[in-house]
C-alpha cells in the first residue's frame, strides 16, 4: 500500500511532538531517556523519508548516524556514567514549574512555533518538508529550552539540550535538505563529546556537592 | 432505510444489542487480561452469570440511606440507556439525532456520574467518601479534556450532531488522518480509560482496597441495584469504545442510513469487530501498567487536555 507523502509527514511530525511531550511529562531519568530514544528513532525515520523523496544519499548516512549515535550510544553512555549516582537524584521531585503546567505550556509553545512559522515564512516559497517539519523543529527547540530552564535536576538540563539538538537537526534537514555530510558528522561528534563532558561534570557534581539541584548552585556566590 | 419508523426501529435494535453485548465485552476484556497474565481466566460469559445472580438476590439497604441511594441505580441505568439511543455504535446514524447531539450525551453521562457520587456519600460510609472525592477530582479534569476532544472532532468533521459526524468520518474512508484528529484520538483514548475506570486510573478488578475509586462509591450496593450499576457501566464502556471506533477508525462503516441493508449489516459487523479489538488493546495495555498514585493520575489527564489543545491548534493552523 502506497502511503501518500503528506500523510507520512503528518504522522512523523505528530509522533515527534508526542515524544517531546513524553520528555516533558516523565519524572525520572529513565523515562526521559526512553522518550528521547523514541524521538531520535522517529527523527532518523523522518530524515530517511526526506532522503527517499529527494534522493540525496548523504541524508541516508545522516539518518543512520542519527539512529546509531542518538538512539543507542548517547542513552547508553548517559546510563553508564550515572550508574553510581543515587536514585533520588534521578527524579525531578520539585521542579520550578509543575509538570502539569509545563505540559500545558509546551502545548502553547507548539502553538507559538506554528504561528511564528506561518507569520514569518510564506508557505509558497518553502518545500513540502519545510512546511511539515519547520514548526515541529521550532517547537522541539522551544520545549527543550523550556525543560532546561524550568527544572531543578541537572540531568534534565542535559536531556533538554539533546532535545534542542534534535530540533536543530530537523531544522537543517527539512529546510536545506541537509548540510554537507562532513558538517553533519562534525555536529554529531560534537554532541557526543558534549554529552560525555556534561555527564562527567554531573558525576563530579554528585560526588562533590552530593546534589544535582541546580538551585543550590546560587549559594556558591560570594556575597 | 430512509423512513423515520425504520430508523427508530433500527435504533431500538441497536440499543438492545448494546445492552445485550456489553457484559460479553467485559468478559472478553477480563479473558484477554487473564491470558496475558498467563492465567486461564473465567469464561467470557461470566459477567452474564454474575448479573443474573445479582438480579435474583435480595438487596440490603442501610437504614441511613435516603431516596438518593435507592434511586441512583435507576437514574444511572436510564441515563445510560438514553445516551445509547443518541450514539451511533453499530449503525452510522443515531435514531434521535434531531433531539440531541454529542453534548447531550456528555451531559447524560455526567448526570449518571453525579448521582453515583451522591450515592457514594449518601450512606456516610468512609469508603464511599474516599471514592467520591477521588472521582470528583478526576472528573473535574476529565470533563475539560472530553469537551476539548469533542470540539476538535466537531471542528474537523463539522457539526456536533453525531449522525453527520460519523457520516463525515465514514466518508473519508478507512482511517481519518488529519493531525488534529490524531491528537484528538490520543486524548479520547486516555479519557475513555479514565471514564470507564481502567488502569492506571482505577483498578476494575479490586474490591475492598484503599486505591479503588469507582468500586468504593458503589460498595454499599447489593443485589439488583448493583446489577443495574454494573450493567450500565459495561454498556457505557461499549458505547464509548464504539464512538471511538466510529469517529476515528471508520473503516467499513457506510456513510449514511440510505446505504441499504447489506452494507449496514456489514458495517455493524465491522463496528463490532473494531470494538472487540479495541477492548483487547485496552485489556492488554492494562497488564503493562500498575495503578498510579491518585495525584499522578492528574498528569495523564493533563496529557489528554494538552493533546486535545494541540489538536485544536493543528486545526486552526492547517
Amino acid at each position: 500500500m502506497q502511503v501518500p507523502l503528506p500523510t507520512l509527514l503528518t504522522l512523523t511530525a505528530v509522533a515527534l511532538l508526542l515524544s517531546t511531550f513524553g520528555v516533558v511529562v516523565r519524572r525520572g531519568f529513565a523515562g526521559w531517556l526512553s522518550a528521547y530514544r523514541y524521538q531520535s528513532v522517529i527523527l532518523a525515520g523522518s530524515a530517511a523519508v526526506i532522503a527517499y523523496e529527494t534522493g540525496f544519499w548523504e541524508i541516508y548516512v545522516a539518518a543512520v548516524l542519527t539512529l546509531v549515535v542518538k538512539a543507542v550510544i548517547i542513552p547508553r553512555l548517559l546510563v553508564r556514567v550515572t550508574e553510581s549516582v543515587r536514585d533520588e537524584f534521578k527524579i525531578e521531585a520539585n521542579p520550578f514549574v509543575s509538570i502539569r503546567l509545563s505540559l500545558l505550556i509546551s502545548a502553547l509553545l507548539v502553538a507559538l512555533s506554528y504561528g511564528l512559522i506561518r507569520e514569518t515564512l510564506s508557505s509558497a516559497s518553502l518545500g513540502v518538508f519545510a512546511v511539515a517539519y519547520l514548526p515541529v523543529s521550532l517547537s522541539l527547540f522551544f520545549i527543550g529550552l523550556f525543560v532546561m530552564v524550568s527544572r531543578r535536576m541537572a540531568l534534565n538540563q542535559v536531556v533538554g539540550l539533546l532535545v534542542i539538538e534534535n530540533g536543530l537537526f530537523l531544522f537543517t534537514t527539512a529546510l536545506t535538505q541537509g548540510v554537507s555530510l562532513i558538517i553533519e558528522v562534525g555536529i554529531l561528534a560534537d554532541i557526543l563529546v558534549g554529552v560525555m563532558i556534561s555527564a562527567l561534570l554531573l558525576l563530579r557534581m554528585s560526588q562533590t556537592f552530593d546534589s544535582f539541584d541546580i538551585a543550590s548552585l546560587e549559594n556558591l556566590k560570594d556575597d | 432505510m430512509t423512513g423515520t419508523l425504520e430508523v427508530v426501529v433500527v435504533g431500538a435494535m441497536q440499543l438492545v444489542a448494546v445492552f445485550a453485548l456489553a457484559p460479553l465485552l467485559t468478559g472478553i476484556m477480563r479473558k484477554v487480561k487473564a491470558r496475558t497474565q498467563k492465567r486461564i481466566g473465567a469464561s467470557v460469559l461470566q459477567p452474564y452469570y454474575e448479573l443474573s445472580k445479582l438480579w435474583a438476590k435480595d438487596e440490603v439497604v442501610s437504614d441511613h440511606a435516603s431516596w438518593i441511594f435507592r434511586s441512583t441505580p435507576w437514574i444511572v441505568a436510564i441515563a445510560t440507556i438514553t445516551a445509547a439511543l443518541f450514539i451511533p455504535v453499530f449503525v452510522p446514524f443515531s435514531p434521535f439525532t434531531s433531539a440531541g447531539d454529542v453534548l447531550l450525551v456528555i451531559g447524560l453521562l455526567a448526570l449518571a456520574r453525579f448521582f453515583t457520587m451522591l450515592a457514594g456519600i449518601d450512606t456516610g460510609s468512609a469508603f464511599g467518601g474516599i471514592g467520591t472525592s477521588r472521582e470528583m477530582m478526576m472528573s473535574s479534569l476529565i470533563e475539560p479534556g472530553l469537551f476539548l476532544t469533542i470540539f476538535v472532532v466537531s471542528l474537523t468533521l463539522g457539526g456536533t450532531d453525531l449522525t453527520s459526524l460519523v457520516g463525515a468520518a465514514a466518508a473519508k474512508f478507512g482511517v481519518v488522518i488529519a493531525p488534529s484528529m490524531l491528537f484528538g484520538l490520543i486524548a479520547f483514548f486516555i479519557i475513555i480509560l479514565a471514564e470507564t475506570g481502567r488502569l492506571p486510573f482505577d483498578n476494575p478488578a479490586t474490591h475492598l482496597e484503599l486505591t479503588m475509586v469507582h468500586e468504593a462509591m458503589v460498595l454499599e450496593y447489593s443485589g439488583r441495584s448493583l446489577a443495574l450499576i454494573e450493567w450500565s457501566q459495561a454498556a457505557k464502556q461499549l458505547i464509548l469504545l464504539g464512538l471511538l471506533a466510529n469517529l476515528f477508525l471508520p473503516l467499513g462503516m457506510p456513510t449514511s442510513s440510505a446505504a441499504g441493508l447489506l452494507p449496514l449489516g456489514l458495517g455493524s459487523l465491522a463496528a463490532l469487530a473494531k470494538v472487540v479489538l479495541l477492548s483487547a488493546i485496552v485489556a492488554y495495555a492494562e497488564t503493562r501498567v500498575a495503578k498510579w498514585r491518585v495525584f499522578r493520575v492528574a498528569d495523564l489527564l493533563t496529557v489528554a487536555i494538552a493533546s486535545a489543545m494541540v489538536g485544536m491548534i493543528f486545526f486552526y493552523l492547517q
